[in-house]
């Protein structure tokens, strides 16, 4: 991916890239070391700026952690899932930032994608030649 | 805070006239995206005066393909701006103030 210039006038160029954040992480496949997927990048946690007034000079805020979870209810339905529906992924896990996001090595435990794994399980697997990978 | 909580919003300026909504948050990131990037930073608010939807990514490009979603982007997001991060007074979702 490489950061495309901005036709929008005026604005002074920061040092390094520039991302969009919806359009360049939010919904993107995240990866584990080993390439298998571990969930959607659903939302980002932002750190160094609250609700309210801001001060004049103070340093913008700073993505800390990627947010995965289950989101497609809220999404249909509106809302916002409980925080205990979400997952964060420290940002000093990313390794690479593309068309997808991989993530380093680590011993985090990855529940994003139970109901994938539920369906594999008990549907998927009952299928004939569900039980094993393409060739 | 997190990123949702941006996106959205309406953009009032400082006398309080509605300038648009949030389609998007660019973020500026120091170093290679392909080797451990460093945590990105808000750079400032692609904003958007007539809708909330997402501009796709044309408004950063030269691209034009497919010619029938470019147009009708471009005509949807007409006037669309970035407002740099330094020039937000307050973020008070779902309205956030110009600072000037």
């Amino acid at each position: 991916m490489t950061a495309s210039d901005s036709t929008f006038p005026d604005a002074p160029r920061p040092r390094g890239r520039l991302l969009d954040a919806r359009l360049h992480l939010l919904d993107r496949q995240l990866l584990d070391d080993d390439g298998a997927p571990v969930g959607i990048v659903d939302d980002l946690e932002l750190s160094g700026a609250e609700f309210g007034a801001l001060t004049a000079g103070a340093r913008p805020p700073r993505v800390t952690g990627l947010v995965s979870g289950h989101v497609l209810a809220t999404r249909i339905f509106g809302g916002k899932p409980p925080p205990s529906r979400l997952q964060t992924i420290p940002w000093r896990l990313v390794a690479a930032v593309a068309t997808v996001v991989r993530l380093h090595p680590t011993n985090m435990a990855f529940d994003a994608l139970w109901v994938e794994h539920w369906l594999r399980d008990h549907v998927i697997a009952h299928i004939p030649g569900g039980r094993h990978a393409a060739q | 805070m997190q990123l949702s909580e941006l996106l959205g919003c309406t953009v009032r300026d400082a006398g309080s006239h509605q300038v648009g909504t949030v389609v998007d948050v660019r973020l500026a990131v120091s170093g290679d995206l392909d080797y451990s990037p460093s945590a990105p930073t808000i750079f400032g608010l692609v904003i958007s005066p007539r809708t909330g939807s997402s501009y796709l990514g044309y408004e950063r490009s030269e691209a034009r393909r497919p010619m029938a979603l470019s147009a009708w982007l471009r005509w949807r997001h007409r006037g669309a701006f970035l407002a740099l991060w330094e020039d937000i007074g307050a973020v008070e979702p779902p309205t956030i103030r110009a600072a000037r």
